[in-house]
């Protein structure tokens, strides 16, 4: 976590020394409902052009920390920062900078789609012709071209969400938050809206929730995981999964019992667990390793010596379920370690 | 400006897209004449009688009316204008765009207050076109009573919205609009029983004497236009205040 944290924060300092802030800010940021708190003294940086992932367990407080970021709530304590600026409730170039696509695209549905996207462009203060160009280029964007005069209530969910996607790029604003975009929508769906994301992540900055994981390995560098409300995880994908545990994974053609017994002591790897028990006496063994050059020349080296045919070794990387997994239990058992822990 | 427009032209659309408006033009075009032709206003210490027994030509029995069904038409149209929001998510996005909530709250308030108008003027015009065909009719009065209407429709929506707001449900919002605004109208009924003081208070506070009493016979008085107005002015600053704590939710 150090050294995640400190990559981040690397690329703060280079930040400030350039002497431009980032485009999200969250400083300390910290909200509770009732008793619970939501969001506890939550800082992380989003610098321009970034794609960053953020994730977390249900109610770990992701729609919390997003709504504060767009002035839709106000911490408690703690500041949210648009470019700089302050996100509250007078903030309005804060806020002008920032396009929102909230958890469940909650739309005016009664409205046809080029009268409610027209509707967003006078609200953000557009003219007639910038708007009619402005709706034009997000009805390209988002592919609703043939649905611009349909009744919002009558779209299916995938389009409901390109609409939701449309009035937040309409303004073409420099910073996107999209909370859980691709939630609840049929696998076609999910990757074109992941295409969308991609292709708009060339020209902004973009926060991303989802509950998507393979969805964030495809498209984000960076990962903030957030659970309980405190923020545990905040760098480079890869360097998440540094020390959350690589595996090599081996194919042998031998027996079960003989392949335990010979396997049982390779240098720098725990004890081998059957993965898999294929056709033709393949069976597949994986190994939990600290180094893992050296774990595969053991297995190699076993395997030649005792003339067992090895068909396949391979390192398999930490996933980010395992490195989503081991944080959030982590974090969970320091949490319950704490005394005087809040009642969640 | 710009931005006020749009969310009053929002609002608008959204009322002739549904029932709504049609049903609300609809009951005042029809039962307002209805009652003032045939029933007359009963209520009250000195009872009206209708247009045909009276055979005045006069629209001072529907001027009569309008305070009271207003009381129950403006809380159906508000009862949406925050709460409908909140049920549906549009609050929070709302929230996020670059406008003042009393910009957005204006322009719901200049909608729905449009609206409410324009039910009342075209009930008060089709028995106005009737009464002026029958008899000789006293225009300027008819013009004092919309005048006055514009008014109270203006108060009234401003307390209706400022109730939506602080209403998590529509039927919650409609059913505090109508226990307030009925109130509101019933003051007067009780000025007989009242001692002095608090008699002369009920009467000052509602806006049914203040509509009856100048606006509904023709005389503009400029001490009711300022009770009009400050009645909206706090009853739309209460709405800003009610969304504005949406942004502390705790």
């Amino acid at each position: 976590m150090n050294s995640v944290m400190s990559t981040s924060s690397e690329a703060a300092g280079a930040r400030a020394a350039a002497g431009t802030p980032p485009m999200l800010a969250a400083r300390a940021l910290t909200k509770s409902f009732g008793p619970v708190r939501a969001v506890r003294d939550v800082t992380f940086e989003v610098g321009a052009g970034e794609l960053v992932g953020f994730l977390g367990p249900n109610g770990a407080g992701k729609s919390t920390t997003m709504k504060m970021l767009t002035g839709s709530l106000l911490p408690d304590a703690g500041r949210a920062e648009v470019r700089g600026l302050a996100v509250d409730g007078g903030a309005r170039a804060a806020r002008a900078a920032v396009g929102y696509l909230p958890e469940h695209t909650p739309l005016y549905s009664e409205m046809r789609v080029t009268r409610y996207l027209g509707f967003v462009g006078e609200v953000y203060g557009l003219g007639r012709s910038a708007r009619r160009d402005a709706v034009e280029r997000v009805v390209d964007a988002c592919d609703l071209d043939g649905y611009t005069d349909r009744r919002i209530r009558t779209l299916s969910k995938g389009y409901r969400q390109r609409v939701g996607l449309a009035q937040a790029l309409l303004p073409d604003p420099p910073a996107l938050i999209l909370d859980e975009p691709t939630s609840g929508l049929d696998p076609a769906e999910i990757v074109r809206i992941r295409d969308l994301v991609v292709s708009l992540a060339r020209e902004k900055t973009i926060l991303l929730s989802t509950h998507v994981l393979p969805e964030v390995e495809e498209v984000c560098r960076r990962v903030l995981i957030i659970t309980g409300g405190r923020l545990v995880a905040d760098g480079p994908l890869e360097a998440l999964g540094e020390g959350a545990g690589d595996a090599v994974v081996a194919t042998v053609v031998a027996s079960e019992e003989r392949a335990l017994e010979l396997f049982g002591a390779v240098v720098n790897a725990s004890s081998p667990r059957v993965v898999r028990r294929g056709d033709e006496g393949r069976l597949t063994l994986a190994f939990d390793v600290e180094d893992r050059f050296a774990a595969a020349e053991s297995i190699a080296r076993t395997a030649a010596d005792a003339s067992v045919v090895l068909v396949e070794l391979r390192h398999e990387a930490p996933t980010l379920e395992r490195v989503f997994l081991e944080r959030t239990r982590a974090a969970r058992e320091a949490e319950r370690a704490r005394p005087e822990a809040p009642p969640q | 400006m710009m931005r006020v427009l749009a969310f009053a032209r929002r609002e608008l659309r959204a009322a002739f897209e549904s029932p709504v408006a049609y049903v609300a033009i609809g009951l005042f075009v029809v039962v307002l004449p209805t009652l003032f032709f045939f029933l007359g206003y009963p209520i009250g210490g000195v009872p009206l009688p209708g247009l045909w027994e009276g055979g005045q030509a006069s629209l001072i029995v529907l001027f009569h009316w309008i305070p009271l069904l207003l009381a129950f038409v403006v809380p159906a149209l508000s009862m949406g204008t925050w709460a409908e929001e909140r049920r549906s998510g549009t609050f929070e996005l709302l929230l996020t765009y670059p406008v003042s909530t009393a910009q957005v709250a204006l322009g719901k308030f200049l909608a729905t207050t449009l609206l409410a108008f324009l039910m009342v003027a075209l009930a008060v015009l089709a028995a106005a076109g009737t009464v002026a065909y029958l008899g000789d009719l006293d225009w300027n009065t008819v013009l004092g009573g919309l005048a006055g209407a514009a008014l109270l429709c203006a108060a009234y929506v401003a307390i209706a919205q400022f109730l939506s707001a602080v209403s998590s449900e529509q039927l919650v919002a409609f059913l505090l609009g109508a226990l307030v605004l009925g109130l509101l109208w019933a003051l007067p009924l009780f000025v007989r029983v009242l001692p002095g003081d608090l008699a002369s208070s009920a009467e000052s506070i509602s806006p049914t004497a203040h509509y009856l009493g100048s606006f509904a016979r023709g005389v503009l008085d400029a001490s009711d236009a300022i009770y009009f107005g400050l009645v909206t002015i706090v009853g739309l600053a209460g709405g800003v205040l009610m969304v504005e704590r949406g942004r502390w939710a705790r």
